[in-house]
């Protein structure tokens, strides 16, 4: 598996995509000039705009490595010479995953660094009214890294079934879009002019899809490291929790289904 | 070569194309009314569902809309090229828009005050939505100072009043608050009132724009503060109160003349209280 995981980072660096994601990251030196258009929260605003920096540039990554390495490993004939070694499909598969979270960890790392020079950057010129909690910030950076990680998962079993690039690709999306939302219809659906507004059927269906979707705004604590809001570590916990359990049973089912799939 | 010469006469006439209608394309772009500048806005429960996991990015985003916006009118205003008023409910949509998807964005809740109150007099509006921000923002003394200062300016609502400036008092730990809560909670100090706030919000605007427009309020007040105080020394002189103010300047109660940044003309209304014909607005003159 070790092998996989090496091919798959030697892939991603051969791809010139570490070089891209810099370029992107240029974006972040223009961040305190843009934050101080803010009347009054300048340094929450330059902390806004580095988390959303890095989860975009993140969730590009999550979308385009997950929904095509696997499936251009099939496209390509690849996976034959690759398959041929004396590893099974599921070890290829878990490689393959565990190449593209390596690298997404380190760039979040990467992208994280600058986003706290950043910060302290928009501090030094713009004395904040509230002091930053910065370990709220790194928690916000690491826990958005174990999202869009999740949404490789989910990207990875998309390509294990999809004949073309459009199923895991537009599959990702998504569920991106459907797994940050979902904890609000599960809330609306939970109060009283929802009881009466809603019918049955389309409660059940809905509740339904808030169990097999990814929860992804567990993952989401941004408010927290924009305005200095303390953490709940039991929260926190139950996230990692989460996000192995559903991580894992994503991976177990994309790795039955790549073991059946027929390869011509 | 008749392979690259092509494509290189296509490319050499898009570019000659390009420049001639980069200038009238970016002079249509620098003339294009402000008003449109705003534009549209999805609502914000679309906003809050399309907006994935970058809530408070967007929310941000309506804000720096809104001030943008809200800055080039004033620019223009000052300038006399526009003389129609801002799109107010506009701009108050848009941000109460923004607070739905990131009810902490503190530029929203300071935006939304510096113009529902005193253009829109739209001043339950601003108190509800101050109220809204106070249950996030819960250390945040701002909040209550602004809902304190509209409960006792506008609303006459003076119990409401202490209670907001109270509470501003225990954030901020300063004494303007406590001050404010104790000391001008009668009709009679409201110009007072309203100095001690405009001049509290000037200095601490770090916007330009803002900045002037808190500016300019406070020279009117300053303005009708001078002409009170000569009332006030005529009726000691006199016994009686002044109907004009050319009573007061022909007695040397009030000297210099008195003058509206605004452009209008100070006039006494009666029981003496000090009024102006540009009602406190650019262009409000003419109304």
């Amino acid at each position: 598996m070790k092998t996989i995981i090496n091919i798959t980072l030697k892939g991603i660096f051969r791809d010139r995509i570490f070089q891209g994601i810099m370029v992107l990251a240029a974006l972040f030196l223009f961040i305190p000039s843009a934050a101080s258009l803010s009347m009054r929260q300048v340094t929450e605003l330059s902390i806004t705009l580095s988390l959303s920096l890095i989860s975009f540039i993140l969730l590009l990554l999550s979308v385009f490595l997950g929904a095509i390495s696997i499936w251009k490993d099939i496209e390509r004939r690849y996976t034959f010479s690759v398959l041929s070694l004396p590893i099974s499909r599921t070890e290829y598969l878990v490689g393959r995953f565990c190449g593209i979270a390596l690298f997404m960890l380190l760039t979040a790392l990467i992208l994280g660094g600058i986003a706290l020079s950043v910060t302290k950057f928009a501090t030094v010129i713009y004395p904040p009214a509230r002091p930053i909690l910065w370990s709220a910030i790194i928690a916000s950076i690491l826990f958005s890294a174990l999202k869009y990680i999740m949404l490789v998962a989910v990207a990875m079993l998309l390509a294990t079934v999809g004949t073309s690039f459009f199923l895991p690709v537009f599959g990702t999306v998504c569920t991106y879009l459907a797994g940050s939302i979902t904890q609000q219809v599960y809330d609306y659906l939970h109060t009283p002019s929802a009881e009466k507004a809603v019918s049955l059927f389309i409660k059940k269906v809905a509740l339904f899809l808030y169990y097999l979707l990814p929860n992804l705004s567990a993952f989401d604590f941004r408010v927290n490291a924009i305005y200095a809001l303390p953490l709940n570590p039991y929260g926190m916990l139950v996230s990692v929790l989460y996000f192995v359990a559903y991580t894992s049973i994503l991976l177990a089912v994309g790795a039955i289904l790549l073991g059946r799939r027929e390869m011509k | 070569m008749s392979q690259v010469r092509r494509p290189l006469g296509v490319l050499l006439l898009s570019l000659c194309l390009y420049g001639v209608v980069l200038g009238p394309f970016t002079t249509y772009m620098k003339q294009k009314p402000v008003e449109e500048k705003l534009g549209y806005v999805p609502s914000a429960k679309l906003l809050h569902y399309l907006s994935a996991d970058h809530k408070e990015f967007f929310g941000a985003m309506l804000v720096m809309k809104a001030i943008m916006y809200f800055g080039s009118l004033i620019e223009n205003q000052q300038a006399k090229v526009v003389v129609t008023p801002p799109d107010y409910p506009g701009m108050s949509r848009i941000l109460h828009g923004a607070v739905q998807l990131d009810p902490y964005n503190m530029d929203a809740y300071y935006f939304a005050q510096s113009f529902l109150t005193w253009e829109v007099k739209q001043y339950k509006l601003a108190n509800s939505l101050l109220d809204y921000g106070m249950k996030y923002r819960t250390w945040d003394w701002y909040l209550p100072f602004f809902a304190g200062f509209n409960s006792a300016y506008f609303l006459n609502d003076y119990a409401a009043a202490a209670k907001y400036y109270q509470r501003a008092g225990e954030l901020s730990g300063s004494d303007l608050s406590k001050l404010l809560a104790g000391r001008y909670m009668q009709e009679s100090g409201q110009t007072e009132l309203a100095i001690a706030y405009l001049t509290a919000m000037e200095k601490g605007e770090g916007n330009q724009a803002l900045k002037q427009t808190y500016r300019t309020r406070l020279g009117a007040f300053q303005e009708v503060r001078r002409i009170e105080l000569a009332r006030d020394r005529f009726k000691e002189a006199k016994g009686a109160l002044p109907t004009t103010i050319a009573q007061l300047l022909q007695g040397g109660f009030l000297v210099p003349p008195p003058v509206d940044p605004y452009g209008g003309q100070f006039y006494l209304v009666s029981g003496g209280k000090v009024a102006t014909t540009s009602k406190f607005a650019f262009g409000g003159k003419s109304k």
